[in-house]
């Protein structure tokens, strides 16, 4: 198993404790396509934190590709994150200072990866993605899809193992929106990386192979979903 | 941190792609240098103007100079006059071994010099001995001062201000081998005085003709009297402790009271200078200070859009962190930004200061010779360029820092 969660418990303390996930137990293996769906304030960012070793969790296990993920120095995590983790985020989360391939590039600059051959990466990349021509385009010139595509293109640029989505179709329209969940589809089937999607649209996580029901910190149900008709929502890739 | 032409790009480009950032921080360094160095600079060319006025006089003179007796001595009533004699001289030079330089000055008010129709008037004719470019020291800009030939030999020769040369010889050029005229007398000019002084002994240098004294004497009927005499002490002698054995000498040879500080008058410029030093002494304090608070102005204006920017990256640091940089880079880009920044802007307002003083300096110069240095030394606009990075680096750590602990996801959520 890839990621493997067992009784995961997080707690915030913002003047009264508010327990957020209580005692979580999970696995997802390689290769999976797994949503994970829950109304706001479910804890489902608090646990996608996690997963990105971007949050710590107080009690219970968390193994990514077996070893343990806990109380980790900030260069470890960051290493971890760099090398196994890639992020795909709501509101794209693109250097606005930077061009597209600029942008790609960035994670491979911390590697210490060599100016030339980051670029050939990325351009690469950008390629693959449809956005070769986009390449030397700052941030606001492009569209929203043009920009969460460049994203995938910056998380995927490592080689992660996961790629971790939070809300990726969140702030893009319709027919965008099922441009991306395809392309994360495609790269799951083609390249065989473990994508993992929080949202709230069911017609998003219709498009995912099992889909992790979250209510109030604990794990509700989990839905196999491949002919994806698990949700009205989500038939011929309706969304929204 | 990994220093490479790799990182140096990344700076360069967060730098550039940041322009009114950049500017901003960097116009706040600019400024701050840029007005200390202007302040110095001024402070420092006020200073020399001021110095100016004392120029090439020495600081440890005494002037003794007759006045009637105010005390009887020796069956003698007070209120006798007297004059002061070349046995005087002597009889100080043997009597006080504290004393360096000893000489005499003859000198007429008012005199008129001629070189053919142009006129100078209202100077001033000074008889002195070839040792007395010890007490004014001549700053010639043409010829040569008298000197011991000239006044045991009594030459008609003369060394003439800057004032009478520039009456005398409105054309300007060498005046040397030229004969002016003072009461009928011819004297040939030897040298040409620029000292701009305003500290001087009986008339300005740049309004006197000076010939040897024993010419004047001579030609003006003074026999062996002289008008004053100066002398100066030797390094590390306080010239007040000599005084009294000065006073005591003179008064010896002129059956005159020893203790008559009135009839035998003394003008100790040691005394002055002391003031003078202390007005200075103020006066670099004050532009200290200013400077000081200017720079630290700056400072506080380079923490201040430091903070600001640091706040405004906080997503940026965010994406940073969660792509997979560790704090330490982070950290070590921020304060390489801010090193790269404050000093280029540093090293502008150095410059364009510079420039500006050196633009002061050139209209303070005349005939090619700098009246005031406006110039600030190097040394010091080195430091104060390096305390401001330090300061702005020092600045913009802390709000970094606490960028730091913000976890990723929210700095990114920030928006």
């Amino acid at each position: 198993m890839l990621i493997e969660l067992k009784d995961i418990n997080k707690t915030y303390d913002n003047g009264q404790p508010l327990h957020v996930l209580k005692g979580i137990d999970l696995t997802i293996g390689r290769g999976e396509f797994v949503s994970i769906m829950g109304a706001s304030g479910s804890g489902k960012s608090t646990l996608l934190n996690i997963l990105g070793i971007l949050d710590n969790y107080d009690t219970g296990e968390y193994r990514l590709d077996g070893r343990l993920i806990k109380d980790l120095g900030e260069r470890q995590a960051a290493e971890y994150r760099n090398r196994m983790i890639g992020f795909v985020f709501q509101s794209f989360n693109l250097i606005g200072f930077k061009t597209a391939v600029e942008n790609v590039e960035l994670p491979l600059y911390y590697q210490g990866v060599p100016r030339r051959r980051r670029r050939e990466m990325a351009m690469e990349y950008l390629d693959k993605l449809g956005l070769a021509d986009w390449a030397t385009h700052f941030p606001n010139e492009m569209s929203g899809g043009q920009k969460q595509r460049t994203a995938i293109a910056r998380a995927l640029i490592t080689h992660p193992q996961i790629i971790l989505a939070d809300e990726p179709t969140g702030a893009l329209d319709s027919q965008t929106s099922v441009e991306v969940m395809q392309l994360l589809h495609r790269l799951n089937q083609e390249e065989g990386i473990t994508i993992i999607v929080v949202t709230h649209e069911s017609g998003v996580a219709n498009e995912t192979d099992k889909i992790i029901h979250i209510k109030d910190g604990v794990i509700g149900a989990i839905e196999e979903n491949h002919d994806h008709n698990a949700s009205p929502f989500g038939a011929g890739g309706l969304m929204k | 941190m990994r220093l490479d032409r790799d990182t140096f790009r990344e700076i360069l480009d967060s730098i550039l792609r940041n322009r009114s950032r950049s500017f901003l921080t960097g116009f706040g360094v600019f400024w701050g240098i840029f007005m200390l160095m202007l302040l110095i600079g001024g402070g420092q060319g006020l200073k020399e103007l001021l110095e100016k006025n004392f120029e090439g006089f020495a600081q440890n003179t005494c002037i003794v100079y007759p006045e009637p007796t105010t005390k009887p001595w020796r069956g003698f009533q007070k209120g006798r006059t007297w004059a002061l004699d070349y046995e005087d001289i002597d009889r100080i030079k043997a009597r006080v071994d504290e004393l360096d330089v000893v000489t005499p000055i003859l000198s007429f008010w008012g005199k008129t010099a001629e070189y053919g129709a142009n006129t100078y008037s209202s100077g001033s004719l000074k008889g002195v001995r070839a040792d007395y470019d010890h007490i004014e020291s001549p700053k010639l800009y043409y010829g040569r001062y008298i000197d011991e030939m000239d006044v045991i030999q009594e030459r008609k020769v003369c060394v003439i201000g800057r004032k009478v040369y520039n009456q005398l010889f409105p054309e300007g050029g060498d005046p040397c081998g030229k004969y002016i005229r003072v009461d009928g007398l011819h004297y040939q000019v030897i040298g040409v005085d620029y000292n701009e002084g305003n500290l001087s002994i009986n008339g300005q240098a740049s309004e006197t003709v000076t010939v040897p004294i024993t010419l004047l004497q001579r030609a003006y009927n003074h026999g062996r009297t002289v008008d004053l005499i100066c002398f100066t002490a030797r390094e590390g002698i306080t010239m007040s402790g000599v005084i009294p054995k000065v006073r005591e000498a003179i008064a010896v040879g002129h059956y005159i009271d020893p203790t008559d500080e009135e009839s035998i008058n003394m003008i100790n410029t040691q005394l002055i200078f002391g003031i003078v030093d202390n007005l200075f002494r103020g006066i670099k304090f004050l532009i200290w200070l200013i400077g000081l608070g200017t720079l630290l102005a700056g400072a506080v204006g380079v923490s201040n859009i430091m903070m600001v920017s640091v706040r405004e990256r906080t997503t940026e640091i965010g994406i940073r962190r969660a792509i997979g940089a560790t704090p330490r880079m982070i950290l070590g880009q921020i304060v390489a930004e801010s090193i790269v920044l404050t000093l280029a802007a540093g090293l502008m307002g150095i410059v364009i200061s510079v420039l500006i003083l050196a633009g002061v300096e050139a209209g303070m110069t005349s005939d090619g010779i700098l009246k005031a240095a406006f110039q600030v030394p190097f040394g010091t606009a080195v430091a104060a360029a390096l305390l401001l990075t330090v300061l702005g680096v020092l600045a913009g750590l802390a709000p970094s820092l606490r960028a730091m602990s913000i976890k990723p996801v929210d700095a990114m959520r920030d928006e």
